[in-house]
């Protein structure tokens, strides 16, 4: 049907089917600034203004918007120069956004801004309640929602004309802003429901603690605005699938209806004999190569398990055929069209089952290839076994012992951006494959075997990514489009619907673990042990290493005391079984947030039981610098471990920060605090947790970095690290133009593509900062040293040998290079003399850095809930993180991630979690019943940063992305029973578990 | 898949599209409800040129057109604030300004705090083409044999009714495992409505006193097991939001 549709003003007559969405049709037009994430209404990404109202446009047939205005991101706001020709700028929105550090993936950014720009249209002075009622309707998932607030609130006051204190700080001292006082409760939601301009930017940096043994900086420590923001607030064109090719054709996958079953017979004719169908696949086409599709160094520290399309089925949602057609309704009509005959096989649930030895063999394949212990006969994909010291020995010496069980679920990333990969072949005849991956340069060394093509005839290309979380740590989907393209020498697209990201993508690995905890009466922990089950599901993708993990961090916090100190007893032993729920995999946390969850539970129990001051028993027994990391000398991701001495560690700091900042000695213990006056069914509690993570792997993790200079002084930075919405680009700019002395803009930062950047191996490991950091530190040197040799040169000039000038003397700063006397020179000078001049050269520097340590950051995580404990309903209100991260190279995107990090973590304890039913069924496929949180729903947060400086890396940075995941959850559990007396050991803590638990203790106190 | 898409402009002509047996035919209001991928064919009747998008006060009556929109109804002046609070319940901002009163009516499931408020209200429904009025309750019990062929053109509330909403869910933003939606006439009518289990929302209680109202609201709850929560979890806990609903009446008319 034809159809005429105004556009951003612009008339456009076009042919529609009737199915078409408005969605759909305004990215077939080129308003990529129009994202898809759900095509059920629940994520908002893909809003546009109609009639200047938000609607989602995926719920919106085009049909139905005829005859209406329909306005998109790109209708707002323009970059204010274009060479000769000046526009309007950017919308007040946009540069809030911007200013506000509101953007980090960006996905959801054009959505955002224009549900905004509907709120102040209709009403120029909001509350913070009504800006986020209005933001409700867009889900976010890095940024907790606190900046995208207050970057609204920011340009409503702007646009009615009233002054806003600025962002931008000059020195260190006003880092250290005051907390943020509590904000008044009015209403029932608790926000502040007055508007103006007086709230405006407060909640925006957070607070920092400085050590006066970290140097100043001109650039690093200061909040510069992401060098992405300007193109993600504007819609661009970033992101994978905003990309238009001739000849595209459209990729679906079929999916197994089956939990285990082998595929008897499958006929594709049908399917291939559909009008538009390009091509369709089945193990029958395409050779048969075992492969991990975990995206790690090589080698992969786990089993090669997984085929791209194999003749059995290993849960419901495992591949069994491609298509690929000209439109993705002609390829998904042809799925319908291919005939399968399943033989269905038992299938292994209960991951206590997958060890039995009468249990079903769910890896019979003969080219299973094993790592370490793996062993697929016994349905094993990885065992290990830690000893460190004698817990034996140590249980014998404590005068009480503790011993508990928990369970954590399984849960997804849920970026966005869902999986998106397209390829092609070039002039070359070399696969171009342009994916929103994490792991640019895994992707091409693990897709080379796959396809039959080396290393050398692929190119993979990282544009934007609409966020990861280590869900795109993964090579899940690349191989799909790149058989298609194979197969029909076409590009393909293949894009992920979110019901297959619930059901075929990765996620955390349940787990069930047993804790047992030596004590002595003055609250020494003597010996510590832990026995993990972790479910990995049908493939073995990082179940060694994320389970590694969940003791190598939560085990190592707690040392014990006095001479425990020196000679720990711990034991870790965890079994990752093969079950046929779908894989898990990578998650911010990796395996962490698993391990903290048990321990900072069994912690709270024992301090408790002991009648010791919850914190206080903590940081007697926790590690301290200056010690050993009890795991570094027993276990390494698989590989050889070597000793770490701990430098830095905060915690202690970070402890004292927290509890002032959550008020901890006015309400833990305090009866009167519990009760809500004129609520007798509801009580407070406070609630704790303290955490470790790390900060790559040592010896293993490297990044390179490549700066060149170019005429005008500016300089390029080419990267593999791959920001997947992190700020990752911009503090390792950041650090480039610390060095260089330039201003943030004069680092033109270019990241990821195997082509052109230095190899890195990706975003993964809490390592961006710390990794590739130090290998822009050490290229941007590099290219300092040049220019300082030839900025002497061209000083010293004419001086006739009199006042020449030492090159080591010369300091880089604000675009010069300047000399003890006052003499400069521009950089742009340097480089027109360099390029162009005498002695010609490319002043260029390549450099590249791993670490024979992972420096640990540290935090104190503080929860605050209120307990309905006649529904057992959990309230959380508020949640506090006090986190030493090392040196903070930029306190806007640290504290993003902490905020986002721990809206995550809060999902973790009280909402996130994917069930099956007793066919292997998800019970959870769309967003709707995947519940994460939402604007209008979030407590207050609170970010405190305790510098101390790492002195491993030179601007003394640590890890800061995944440590907010961590102690979320388990804080929430000691606060609901700080709260109401019950403990939930298996998360999320749901209602039904808490009144459970309230029914029982009831009846416990009755009898 | 949807096959067809019509956007008529009159009532009658919207009818006889529905009436058609050749093709599964649907109204079309936001479409936020209806199946775009179905397996099946269908046919859309877009309804937003009918003029069914306005609210008019009668008294103490508001004639609410189909295609009104929740957001529209939720600024609307006097409505009680729990329906406001149950609208916010059932959908974000955008859906708000998507989602039609008529269209989220007729697609409610068990988990719709919508449907659950608009149940306790009684809500009364015009249909065409037989100009029939039929309450909420009435429809729901009966939706698949009601709606095909029939159009949903008018929703009427009292005013005077007074209206209380509680429910327990995981987040506040999260759909309810439990809600419960008490209203109460001037008459001392009252009428209680339960949710989040089930394929509609569940008409507990219609009509005078308190004192049942707990056990009632238990029973029906009895067997109300799913794989969200527990009969017993849901039995409980409706019977304490009815208690809480009774209680919140009470109070708001003491204040």
């Amino acid at each position: 049907m034809e159809i005429s549709l105004l556009v951003n003003q612009q008339q456009h007559t076009l042919q529609v089917a009737p199915h078409e969405t408005l969605l759909s049709v305004l990215r077939r037009l080129g308003y990529f600034g129009v994202k898809f994430g759900c095509d059920t209404g629940e994520c908002g990404v893909c809003a546009v203004l109609v009639d200047g109202k938000p609607m989602n446009s995926c719920r919106l047939l085009a049909a139905q918007a005829e005859g209406h205005i329909i306005e998109t991101i790109e209708s707002l706001g323009e970059h204010p120069q274009q060479g000769w020709k000046q526009t309007a700028g950017l919308h007040a929105l946009q540069e809030a956004f911007i200013e506000s550090g509101a953007i980090q993936c960006g996905y959801c950014t054009p959505a955002q801004i224009l549900a905004a720009y509907h709120l102040l249209e209709n009403n120029p002075n909001p509350s913070e309640a009504e800006v986020r009622d209005a933001l409700s309707g867009v889900l976010c998932r890095c940024t907790g929602y606190l900046k995208p607030v207050e970057a609204v609130l920011r340009a409503a006051a702007l646009l009615r004309g009233e002054a806003v204190p600025p962002l931008a700080f000059g020195d260190r001292e006003l880092l250290s802003l005051p907390l943020v006082p509590e904000a008044p409760s009015e209403g029932e939601s608790g926000l502040d429901l007055s508007g103006g301009a007086g709230r405006v930017q407060t909640k925006i940096l957070p607070k920092v603690i400085f050590s006066p043994q970290i140097p100043q900086h001109q650039r690093v420590g200061k909040p510069e605005k992401k060098v992405d923001a300007v193109k993600l607030a504007q819609g661009k064109a970033a992101f994978a699938a905003d990309f238009e090719m001739r000849g595209l054709l459209h990729a679906k996958v079929l999916r197994s209806p089956y939990a285990h079953a082998r595929i008897k017979r499958i006929d594709s004719s049908r399917a291939k004999a559909l009008p538009g169908v390009a091509a369709v696949l089945t193990w029958q086409d395409i050779p048969r190569v075992a492969y991990s599709t975990a995206g790690q160094s090589d080698p992969i520290p786990g089993p090669l398990d997984t085929f791209s399309l194999d003749n059995k089925v290993r849960f419901v949602g495992d591949r069994v055929a491609f298509v690929a057609a000209e439109t993705p309704e002609i390829a998904e009509q042809a799925l319908k069209l291919i005939d399968v005959e399943y033989e269905p096989l038992p299938a292994i649930f209960d991951p206590a089952e997958a060890l039995s030895p009468n249990a079903v063999r769910i890896h019979d394949e003969p080219e299973y290839v094993n790592f370490a212990e793996s062993d697929p006969s016994r349905n094993l994909a990885a065992r290990i076994h830690i000893d460190i010291g004698d817990v034996e020995k140590g249980f014998a010496e404590a005068d009480m012992i503790f011993e508990g069980d928990y369970e954590v679920p399984k849960v997804q990333q849920a970026h966005l951006e869902p999986h998106v990969a397209l390829s092609y072949w070039d002039a070359d005849d070399r696969l171009v494959i342009r994916t929103s991956t994490q792991v640019p340069f895994h992707a091409r060394r693990i897709l080379a075997p796959v396809l039959g093509l080396p290393v050398k005839r692929i190119r993979v290309i990282k544009p934007r990514i609409g966020g990861g979380f280590g869900g795109k740590q993964e090579v899940l989907i690349e191989d799909v489009a790149a058989h298609l393209t194979i197969a029909t020498g076409r590009p393909v697209l293949y894009v992920t619907t979110r019901e297959e990201e619930f059901i075929a993508a990765r996620s955390r690995h349940p787990m069930r673990i047993h804790l047992k905890t030596g004590v002595k009466k003055d609250g020494t922990i003597t010996a510590n042990a832990m026995r993990v089950l972790s479910d990995t599901g049908a493939y073995g993708c990082h179940a060694l290493t994320v389970t590694g993990n969940t003791g190598h961090k939560s085990m190592a916090l707690y040392v014990g005391d006095g001479e425990y100190r020196k000679s720990p007893n711990i034991q870790f032993h965890a079994d990752i079984v093969y079950t046929n729920h779908p894989p898990s995999g990578a998650y911010r946390g990796y395996g962490v947030p698993q391990g903290f969850w048990p321990v900072e539970r069994h912690m709270e129990k024992i301090a408790r039981a002991l009648n010791m001051d919850p914190l206080e028993f903590r940081l007697k027994n926790a590690l301290r610098a200056g010690e050993l990391h009890p795991f570094s000398t027993a276990w390494s991701e698989g590989r050889e471990p070597r000793p770490e001495i701990i430098q830095t560690c905060g915690l202690e700091e970070c402890v004292r920060q927290g509890k002032a900042a959550i008020g901890w000695d006015q309400k833990f213990g305090n009866p009167e605090w519990q009760v809500v006056p004129g609520k007798p069914h509801l009580r407070r509690g406070i609630g704790v947790a303290l955490v470790m993570q790390g900060t790559a792997i040592p010896y293993l993790d490297m990044g390179g970095a490549s700066i060149k200079m170019n005429d005008d002084g500016s300089f390029n930075l080419l990267i593999g690290a791959t920001d997947l919405g992190t700020g990752s680009d911009t503090v390792l700019a950041q650090m480039a133009a610390e060095v260089l002395g330039v201003e943030l803009e004069d680092v033109i930062v270019y990241s990821s593509d195997t082509d052109f950047t230095p190899f890195d191996k990706g975003a993964y490991a809490s390592s961006t900062t710390y990794i590739s950091g130090a290998a822009v530190v050490k290229a941007a040197q590099q290219v300092a040293e040049r220019i300082r040799l030839r900025a002497a040169r061209m000083l010293n000039k004419g001086t006739n040998g009199k006042g020449e000038v030492n090159p080591e003397a010369l300091v880089l700063r604000e675009g010069k290079v300047i000399a003890p006397d006052g003499r400069s020179v521009s950089l742009a000078e340097v480089a027109l003399n360099a390029l162009h001049h005498e002695d010609q050269e490319q002043i260029m520097g390549v450099a590249s850095f791993y670490s024979p340590v992972s420096p640990p950051p540290f935090a104190a995580q503080f929860a605050e809930v209120t307990v309905d404990i006649e529904t057992g309903q959990v309230t959380v209100d508020k949640l506090v993180m006090a986190v030493d991260s090392g040196v903070i190279v930029n306190p806007l995107t640290a504290s993003g991630q902490i905020e986002g990090g721990m809206t995550q973590a809060l999902g973790y304890a009280v909402c996130e979690e994917m069930r099956y039913d007793d066919q292997g069924r998800a019970r959870e496929r769309d967003l709707r019943h995947y519940h994460i949180f939402q604007a209008h729903e979030m407590p207050e947060l609170e970010t405190i940063f305790v510098e101390t400086f790492e002195p491993s890396h030179p601007m003394g940075v640590k890890a800061v992305a995944e440590i907010p995941m961590d102690g979320v959850a388990p804080a929430v559990g000691n606060a609901v029973l700080d709260a109401c007396g019950v403990n939930i050991d298996d998360n999320p803590i749901t209602p039904e578990k808490v009144w459970r638990a309230l029914q029982a203790l009831q009846q416990e106190q009755t009898t | 898949m949807i096959v067809e898409y019509h956007r008529p402009q009159t009532l009658p002509e919207a009818v006889n599209l529905l009436r058609r047996k050749q093709v599964l035919t649907q109204p079309l209001g936001g479409g936020t409800a209806i199946d775009f991928k179905a397996d099946q064919p269908i046919a859309v009747v877009d309804l937003q040129a009918l003029g069914l998008d306005t609210i008019e006060r009668q008294g103490h009556l508001i004639h609410i057109g189909a295609t009104v929109t929740l957001q529209q109804l939720m600024e609307f002046p006097d409505l009680a604030p729990a329906l406001v609070g149950a609208i916010r319940h059932q959908a974000t901002y955008n859906l708000r300004h998507q989602a039609t009163v008529g269209g989220s009516l007729a697609s409610a499931d068990g988990r719709s705090p919508f449907g659950v408020a608009m149940l306790a209200l009684d809500a009364q429904l015009k249909l065409l083409p037989d100009e029939r009025t039929l309450s909420y309750g009435d429809l729901l019990a009966l939706r698949d044999e009601f709606l095909p062929g029939n159009l949903i053109t008018q929703v009427t509330l009292n005013l005077q009714v007074e209206l209380c909403y509680e429910f327990v869910a995981r987040t506040p933003a999260d759909l309810p495992i439990v809600c419960a939606a008490l209203a109460r006439w001037p008459s001392g009518r009252l009428r209680l409505a339960l949710g989040g289990w089930g394929k509609v929302p569940t008409l507990v209680l219609d009509g005078q006193g308190a004192e049942g109202l707990r056990p009632a609201a238990q029973a029906a709850f009895s067997n109300a097991a799913d794989e969200w929560a527990s009969a017993a979890y849901r039995s409980q806990i409706a019977g304490i939001l009815a208690q809480r609903c009774w209680q919140r009446l009470l109070t708001d008319k003491e204040g």
